[in-house]
């Protein structure tokens, strides 16, 4: 090994206690970082690939009813690679075991041929025999939630006709890749189920012999999909077709997306600040470094080698540092990734959600961080090899000093000497104070960001469902009903009080942009769900015009006044406008509201409703659900604490388990850095902490005044850590946000003081640690040594 | 400082006289062991040493004289044999008890000062009154140096000769009862080395303090009541001089 290289070796023995901690803080952002991508890359690939092999189509679109001979006009429209026809349909169920009714879709497949697009996989058992009766597949997550197996059997109702279902098999389909009831953001697989039966069957039950409801085509490679769908829409049009869609309006696949903008976010953001900390300490830790061998680079120099390789000397020290972050970040993401990749298959339903660590992110976070780190020590290696060897070989002049500022306003003179020496310090390298302040000021920031994050949930939690929804229980008919069906709902035994609603499908379109969702008619006085401003107040319903989800109106890019078109997605599909008179703060999902009669008037119909929210006398529960279930117009039962719990139990767990993991590595970090900058205020104060030991001050008093310097640039550091902090949430959770799900900021004491207590504790434990090496302080060689 | 006082020429005081040893060092051995070298710096050294003396420890490097201050100080602890303070064994003593003796009966002075270059000659002397049990002010001890003018200035503002004159007074300033300096003019010129020895000598006259230098440098210990020379870890003379030389008039 070459001499220099030993050199390093023993180095690094010496320092390891600085290089490890700097290493282990790097560690945590590539962790964060390769865990984030690889994820990116495992949901990618799987989607990827699941969609190609399983054929999901490209452009979807219901209908009332066509003729299978209208099949080969579809094909014939140019782009159209492959077409399915099929039927779909709603329908409920009577489950053991579930007081409420639950609902699900049902799609047909093809009896004499297999499925061209969408196809299933079947996870257990088998399809639907030819000819056999009542057979059906139903979805994996539904059939986990409940324990189903082949064999099994489910009362549903069919179009009105009650039946008898044998479960044959459990299946995954590209198009329920996250199964839930299409619209909605929160999975409730109890409640929801989706089926598969053989096509003809289906179509009986249905009383649609020879014909189908539901178009999926495959857009062939180069061709335009808009026009795709514009010839579909055409073809379709005498035959009751709404407006055809593609993926990008696909409720999975929006899901899927969501989830995976916010995965690219967060794989940005944290680990970004993660480096930075890492960045700041690699150089202090090696400008310090630097400054201590100043005498042997200028031996090495006067020995004959050049700057250049000297420089590389010391940028080894960066390297190894850097590859051991990437090292053991890489291995610590790939172990988090794996784990929390089989969090995943709660959400998304693939055949195999295998994890595929993302190799070329491993040399990107090489590269990122010994950027970083050689950035921090460029500075101080050109430094000390621009001075000439015999300059450098000279001991260093004595550090100079003045009074600090403190004392020169007249403030310090009751100070004590260790006070002033530290103040002094401080005032000496106020950069270097600065830098230091700063590296203990993001972290105390960076647990405050898994605080808000908690308390976020917590807030969104009780916003939508405790402010927002005040019903009991949403319940939709399956076909828009007439004032009687109101009466039906407010009669049903233990209702307290009951609110229609009118939800009407529609396509909202401003300017080119556009989604698809359900414009909800609400009374003007609803007191069972309410619209909320940013400061949780209610916002009354205008007598005219639209209320929509402030998020809703930045994906259409509409402000108040705009003119939205509506394009109506049942019945006759009309075509109306209406002003977005306002928006409204929530904070799960998007939606769009207009009181009621004036939506009515929009679809020039009477007092039509598309269902009720009830608040239901708790001691009649049973009574109310037992009737419900019997009631064959009703499609589908929303329990408001149901669909909490589930959201508490999906994506709460998943942040929950976020931020545990930010959590974790911030405590590490806040560690890693307080114990750093002891450690360097350790090496560059040990000559003076020596020489108070030997003239006879007491291992706690030396202590005493190398802490009195750190808990100085702590103190410091925690209102600006604070604000860093409430900076850095606010950036992470609006990097996290997305249309699913959007954290509210929310910053509470209890956060701060979370903060204030990790770094507190780190401090203590690092300040315990570091006075334990005042124990070892050479005494007698630091007396003999030079300045 | 200009006249020589009348204790200059006292007679010294002769071994095993009535009076009972500061010190009582009896068979110390000092070994080092690095990796699989032995290297004895203290070699069964016995030795008494007496209040008020001033002692003059000459030597080549590696003789042991540093080794030898260093176990007298506090610093370090023999491998074998016992030292006595005042009668109580600096062999036994746990690191507290080390530190407490550093802090109320020893003075440091070092070749290169060692001053806190963040605090003034004052401030520095002011680390040691603060936590001493009967100590001078720092301006009395600064001026029993002769350094009242620049008391309030830094250690990078100083001249050498000044740097370690505020040594000397953070040394004595608790006065302490034994003086010890590792070549206290070593880094220094002849001129500033004879300020600073005078200071040394101010300190042990009117003081009385046990004073222990060590120098290479034989003519400085003409100053000495008694030079002692080692060689190999071991004494290999201890001489007496009959007169101390006023620090004045040495010059090398």
């Amino acid at each position: 090994m070459h001499p220099l290289d030993l050199k390093l070796v023993r180095d690094i023995g010496r320092m390891k206690g600085q290089m490890i901690s700097t290493a282990v803080v790097m560690a945590c952002g590539l962790a964060m970082m390769i865990m984030a991508r690889s994820l990116i890359l495992s949901l990618e690939t799987t989607r990827d690939a699941y969609y190609t092999q399983y054929r999901f189509g490209d452009v979807f679109c219901s209908l009332k009813r066509a003729p299978n001979a209208l099949r080969p006009r579809l094909a014939e429209i140019a782009g159209v690679a492959a077409v399915e026809t099929r039927v779909r349909g709603k329908l409920t169920l009577d489950l053991p075991g579930l007081r409420e009714p639950a609902d699900g879709m049902i799609h047909s497949i093809p009896d004499d041929r297999p499925a061209q697009l969408n196809r299933l996989f079947i996870r257990r058992g088998r399809l639907p025999e030819v000819g056999s009766h009542g057979e059906v597949v139903i979805g994996e997550a539904f059939a986990d939630a409940h324990g189903f197996e082949p064999g099994d059997e489910i009362d549903a109702t069919l179009y009105g006709a009650r039946e008898r279902l044998k479960i044959v098999g459990t299946a995954l389909s590209p198009e329920y890749v996250f199964e839930a009831r299409p619209g909605e953001t929160l999975p409730d697989n109890r409640r929801f189920g989706v089926f598969w039966m053989n096509e003809r069957e289906l179509a009986g039950a249905f009383k649609l012999d020879g014909a189908f409801n539901d178009v999926i085509v495959d857009v062939a490679p180069g061709a335009e999909t808009s026009s795709v769908m514009a010839e579909v829409d055409r073809v379709l049009a005498p035959y009751g077709g709404l407006v055809a869609y593609g993926r990008r309006d696909h409720a999975s696949a929006i899901r899927l997306d969501d989830e995976l903008r916010v995965l690219r976010g967060l794989s940005v953001a944290f680990p970004a600040v993660f480096l930075s900390i890492a960045a700041f300490m690699s150089s202090a830790v090696l400008t310090r470094l630097v400054r201590l061998q100043r005498e042997q680079i200028a031996q090495l120099k006067a020995l004959g080698y050049s700057s250049r390789q000297v420089g590389w000397h010391y940028m080894k020290f960066a390297l190894v540092i850097v590859a051991a972050a990437t090292l053991v970040g890489g291995f610590a993401g790939m172990w988090l990734g794996t784990n929390v990749v089989s969090v995943y298959h709660r959400f998304f339903r693939f055949p195999s959600l295998t994890f595929h660590p993302d190799w070329g992110m491993f040399a990107v976070a090489f590269a990122t961080s010994a950027g970083a780190a050689f950035l921090g020590v460029i500075g101080a290696v050109r430094q000390a090899v621009k001075l000439p060897p015999a300059e450098a070989m000279r001991p260093e002049p004595p550090a100079e000093f003045k009074p600090s500022l403190l004392e020169r306003i007249g403030l310090a003179q009751l100070a004590s000497p260790a006070f002033r020496m530290a103040l002094r310090n401080l005032e000496r390298r106020p950069w270097q104070a600065a830098f230091t302040s700063l590296g203990l000021a993001l972290a105390t920031g960076i647990p405050i960001v898994p605080g808000a994050m908690r308390d976020g949930i917590d807030y969104l939690l009780s916003y939508e469902w405790d402010l927002a929804r005040r019903q009991t229980v949403t319940l939709s008919l399956i076909e828009p009903g007439s004032a009687s069906a109101l009466s039906d709902m407010r009669n049903l035994p233990g209702v307290i009080s009951a609110e229609p609603f009118r939800a009407v499908p529609a396509r909202l379109r401003f300017g080119h942009r556009s989604r698809r969702l359900g414009v909800t008619g609400l009374p003007r006085d609803a007191m069972l769900v309410r619209l909320l401003d940013a400061n949780a107040h209610a916002i009354e319903l205008p007598p005219d015009g639209l209320l929509m989800s402030a998020k809703l109106a930045e994906i259409l890019g509409a402000k108040p006044g705009d003119t939205i078109r509506l394009e109506v997605q049942e019945g006759r599909r009309p075509v109306r406008e209406a002003i977005l008179a306002g928006t409204i703060t929530d904070y799960s999902g998007v939606s769009a509201y207009m009181e009621i009669d004036a939506l009515r008037r929009l679809m020039r119909e009477g007092g039509t409703v598309s269902g009720a929210q009830l608040t239901v006398d708790t001691n009649r529960w049973a009574e109310f659900l037992a009737k419900v279930k019997e009631a064959p117009r009703i499609a589908n039962v929303g329990i408001k604490e149901a669909v909490r719990a589930s959201f508490r139990k999906s994506t709460g767990d998943m942040i929950g388990m976020i931020t545990t993991i930010y959590f974790t590595f911030a405590i590490i970090v806040s560690f890693g850095v307080v114990y750093n900058s002891a450690r360097i205020a350790l090496s560059e104060r040990s000559r003076d902490l020596a020489t108070l030991r030997v003239i006879g001050f007491t291992h706690r008093e030396v202590a005493a005044v190398l802490i009195g310097e750190l808990a100085l640039l702590t103190l410091a550091a925690l209102p600006l850590g604070l604000l860093i902090g409430s900076g850095l949430a606010k950036m992470i959770i609006a990097t996290a946000s997305s249309e699913s799900v959007r954290l509210p900021l929310v910053l509470t004491a209890k956060s701060y003081a979370w903060a204030v207590i990790v770094v507190l504790l780190s401090s203590s434990l690092s300040f315990a640690l570091v006075s334990r090496r005042i124990h070892h302080l050479d005494l007698l060689g630091v007396l003999k040594a030079k300045e | 400082m200009e006249t020589a006082t009348p204790a200059l020429s006292a007679p010294p005081l002769a071994e095993g006289s009535d009076r009972d040893p500061l010190f009582r060092v009896r068979d110390v051995t000092k070994i080092y062991t690095t990796g699989e070298v032995e290297v004895r710096a203290l070699d069964g050294i016995d030795l008494d040493l007496f209040g008020s003396e001033l002692i003059v420890l000459l030597g080549a490097s590696g003789s042991g004289k540093s080794t030898l201050l260093n176990v007298l100080g506090g610093l370090d602890q023999p491998t074998s044999g016992t030292i006595s303070y005042r009668g109580a064994d600096l062999t036994t003593a746990n690191e507290d008890e080390l530190t407490q003796y550093r802090r109320d009966s020893v003075g440091f002075i070092f070749q290169f000062y060692n001053l806190i270059p963040s605090l003034t000659g004052r401030e520095n002397v002011a680390l040691i009154t603060d936590i001493s049990r009967d100590p001078m002010t720092p301006e009395e001890a600064l001026s029993l140096v002769d350094l009242s003018g620049r008391m309030d200035h830094f250690p990078s503002q100083m001249s050498g000769g000044e740097q370690q004159r505020v040594a000397i007074a953070r040394a004595i300033a608790k006065r302490p009862e034994v003086l010890l300096c590792d070549e206290p003019t070593g880094a220094l010129d002849v001129k500033t080395g004879i300020t600073v020895l005078e200071a040394i000598e101010k300190v042990n006259l009117e003081l009385g303090t046990l004073t222990v230098v060590i120098t290479h440098n034989a003519i400085i210990a003409d100053m000495a009541d008694r030079v002692i020379h080692l060689s190999d870890g071991q004494i290999i003379d201890i001489k007496r001089n009959r007169t101390r030389r006023p620090v004045r008039t040495l010059a090398w």
